[in-house]
């Protein structure tokens, strides 16, 4: 290059994904000299809203942050509010619950994978073209997606933001003739879920990483692979309760960002289904086992892309896990637990609940008086602990590609960024800070 | 394109600050819209989207800052119908109840600090910017109703949308009152239909997320559940969270505020 040249990529809106972002890389003289992930949905305040609520409202009020894992905001609502105030319930009340995560993980996967991702590796232009040129694959996300549909509307009451889930228990345990139907339909399309896997084992990825993130996840219990724990573990070998997310997870606001990031003792960090699978992958069952030894992941290959495939992996695996716990639902009486909010002792307090959600871990943290009332409320998202992380994989491909302002650039930053199913509705209303 | 495509009556799929659910519903019965209708743009689900004239606009969320603002008045000129659909854009929903009760700019400076430059307004519905001509409530949305009110809007009708109590629908169902057997603090009584009393139907207490319906008796709602034991403070933050407006409370207000969900051209 013979003279100093400046040149900026811009994508003022990036398409199929939840909410509003934009994306800003300057490059100066060949060197990227500035990356901005910007997101610019609007501000709800919820941390805010929450405050004088009783504890019951919770998961209701919550589940409003984001549609798609609204689901994931109420089992983190409940695992805050529970642990604070000291409430166990039955094995079935927690089966029931697990089945509901599956019920969101299949949807939210499928429908991430099929309608926002897959377009770019089949050729398509987006769902509309997928649903007039695939149609076999467009149908193949309509089953999934209403299977995962299907589970939460079982359980939860509707597909999403579910009524039935509360503090302390359901409100209506569904019969085992209603779970039929599900376990009928669940058994029917694993195998789509396996073919999808393959279909995705296949594609090679358009851009490569040149640096290893921090991945980072709950720890599931028993050994199993799963979506809840109260500790978490990182790839770097440190392990620390949830109880501690403050110290760990650092965040800064950004002057262009309505988002705040967050970084993991400082490093960029990465959550969600590469991260989970990078951290517990041996843990698979039966089904899903094979498939992820024989994928790039389980060989150690850190590729953002390669979330699609992670998604996939784990939507084989919920599809397991269900008709496990429908099994198990069926071949025990149901021990039900009381919802009434009168009826249960609050005990003044603090805690924090997370979960795993499918773009990653979720925390809720709630300060409670005796009567029950948010004092306190603080909420992280995964999708405000993967921007960071973003930024630096925008910088990578600008910085590898031979001509950064080429139209395939921007294709590929917005491919790349799509695998992290961003979720801006999210990162933008789970500005994270507690209010007094 | 065939000529046939052309002829169609094009949509819009349009989203403010909201949680996607709309758009959710929307993209999980695109399949059923698409013989209908051509989509211009949406955003959530398609690459190329157009910004030029479109028949019906449908609008998901909130304004919630200065730029949803002036995308909204965009929307506005350029389309022949617009629908708000879900709660977010009829009422403002959750951060619309937060927006009544606290001033935006206190909670910029507490979010982002003292010297931030972020822009912000107080989250309403979207009617109170801009003519809408239907209102289709719900968080989320109900996919029946969207259908239906999608069916008449792309023949050219106004929408009907219904506003009835909640407790309509749980009588049709012959569900077991949840307030009067089980003294749960259910708003069925003040909130709008269209769920199919979802809630009492599976033994739960309604919590509003419909907003409230038409010329809804917020005093009795208010004295009813106190005398049950429920305390005030907690009675008016419920029926506030979804969309009830704080100036329902006072009785001179109440028949005029739960005006008819149907705006009139
Ligand atoms: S349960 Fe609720 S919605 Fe149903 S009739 Fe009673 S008060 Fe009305
Ligand atoms: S019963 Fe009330 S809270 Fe439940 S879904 Fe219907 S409107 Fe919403």
């Amino acid at each position: 290059m013979t003279e100093l040249e400046k040149k900026t990529i811009k994508i003022a809106e990036v398409t199929r994904v939840e909410g509003h972002s934009a994306v800003h890389v300057e490059i100066t003289d060949g060197q990227v000299t500035d990356v901005k992930m910007e997101v610019t949905e609007g501000k709800r305040f919820f941390e805010r809203m929450l405050l004088g609520h009783q504890f019951s409202e919770m998961p209701h009020l919550t589940s409003r942050i984001c549609a798609i894992c609204s689901a994931g905001h109420v089992l983190a609502a409940i695992h805050s509010v529970e642990r604070a105030s000291g409430i166990t319930v039955s094995e079935t009340t927690r089966l029931f619950r697990l089945l509901m995560q599956m019920g969101m993980f299949i949807e939210s996967h499928a429908t991430h994978i099929y309608a926002l991702a897959l377009p770019d590796f089949v050729g398509a232009q987006d769902v509309a073209d997928l649903a007039t040129r695939f149609q076999a694959k467009f149908i193949e996300w309509t089953k999934l997606r209403s299977l995962g549909a299907a589970i939460q509307t079982t359980v939860g009451g509707r597909p999403f933001h579910p009524v039935n889930l509360h503090v302390g228990g359901l409100s209506h345990y569904p019969s085992v003739a209603q779970l039929e139907p599900l376990l009928a339909q669940l058994k029917e399309y694993q195998q789509i879920a396996v073919d999808l896997c393959e279909l995705l084992l296949g594609f090679a990825p358009p851009v490569r990483r040149t640096t290893d993130p921090c991945y980072m996840a709950l720890i599931p219990p028993d050994g199993e692979y799963g979506y809840m724990g109260d500790r978490v573990k990182a790839s770097d070998g440190w392990e620390d309760s949830i109880d501690n997310y403050k110290e760990y997870l650092g965040e800064k606001v950004l002057p262009y960002s309505h988002a705040k990031q967050s970084n993991a003792r400082g490093k960029s960090l990465m959550v969600g289904s590469l991260a989970r699978l990078a951290l517990f992958g041996d843990r698979l069952g039966r089904m899903a086992k094979p498939l992820y030894e024989k994928s790039p992941i389980a060989s150690g290959d850190t590729n953002t892309i390669w979330n699609n495939l992670a998604q996939a992996l784990e939507l084989v695996d919920a599809i397991e896990q269900s008709i496990a716990i429908i099994g198990k639902l069926k071949s025990t009486p149901y021990q039900i637990d009381l919802h009434d909010p009168r009826k249960q002792s609050i005990k003044a307090g603090s805690a924090t609940g997370a979960t795993e959600c499918p773009r990653g871990t979720l925390y809720h943290h709630f300060v409670l008086d005796d009567s029950g009332k948010i004092m306190e409320a603080d909420i992280v998202t995964p999708t405000a602990q993967n921007v960071g992380r973003m930024e630096v994989d925008i910088r990578e491909v600008v910085q590898q590609a031979k001509d950064p302002t080429a139209a395939e650039v921007r294709d590929h930053l917005e491919t790349l960024l799509r695998a992290y199913d961003p979720c801006n509705t999210c990162a933008t209303h789970m500005v994270s800070i507690s209010y007094r | 394109m065939t000529e046939r495509g052309k002829s169609l009556p094009t949509i819009a799929l349009e989203e403010l600050a909201g949680c996607a659910g709309e758009l959710l519903v929307i993209l999980e019965n695109l399949d059923q819209l698409l013989p209908f209708a051509r989509v211009l743009r949406f955003r959530f689900g398609q690459s190329r989207n157009d910004t030029g004239p479109v028949d019906i606009s449908f609008v998901e969320g909130s304004v919630s800052q200065p730029h949803d603002l002036e995308t909204l008045k965009l929307i506005r000129q350029r389309s022949k119908m617009v629908i708000a659909v879900g709660n977010c854009a009829v009422w403002g929903c959750v951060q619309g109840s937060c927006a009544q009760k606290y001033p935006v700019p206190e909670m910029l400076r507490k979010v982002y600090g003292d010297d931030t430059h972020i822009d912000s307004l107080p989250s309403a519905g979207i009617d109170n910017y801009i003519k809408v001509d239907a209102k289709l409530s719900g968080c989320p949305i109900n996919a029946t109703q969207l259908l239906a009110v999608a069916a008449s809007a792309l023949r050219g009708h106004l929408p009907y949308v219904i506003q009835k109590p909640v407790c309509l629908e749980c009588k049709y169902k012959e569900n077991v009152c949840v307030l009067v057997e089980q003294g749960l603090p259910c708003l069925g009584p003040v909130t709008a239909a269209g769920c199919g009393a979802l809630c009492p139907s599976l033994g739960a207490a309604c919590y509003g997320c419909w907003g409230v319906c038409e010329a809804p008796q917020i005093d009795a709602m208010t004295s009813t559940l106190t005398d049950k034991g429920y305390k005030y403070e907690e009675v008016r933050s419920r029926l506030t969270t979804f969309g009830g407006s704080e100036k329902l409370f006072g009785r001179d207000e109440t028949s005029a505020a739960g005006a008819s969900c149907i705006t009139a051209e």
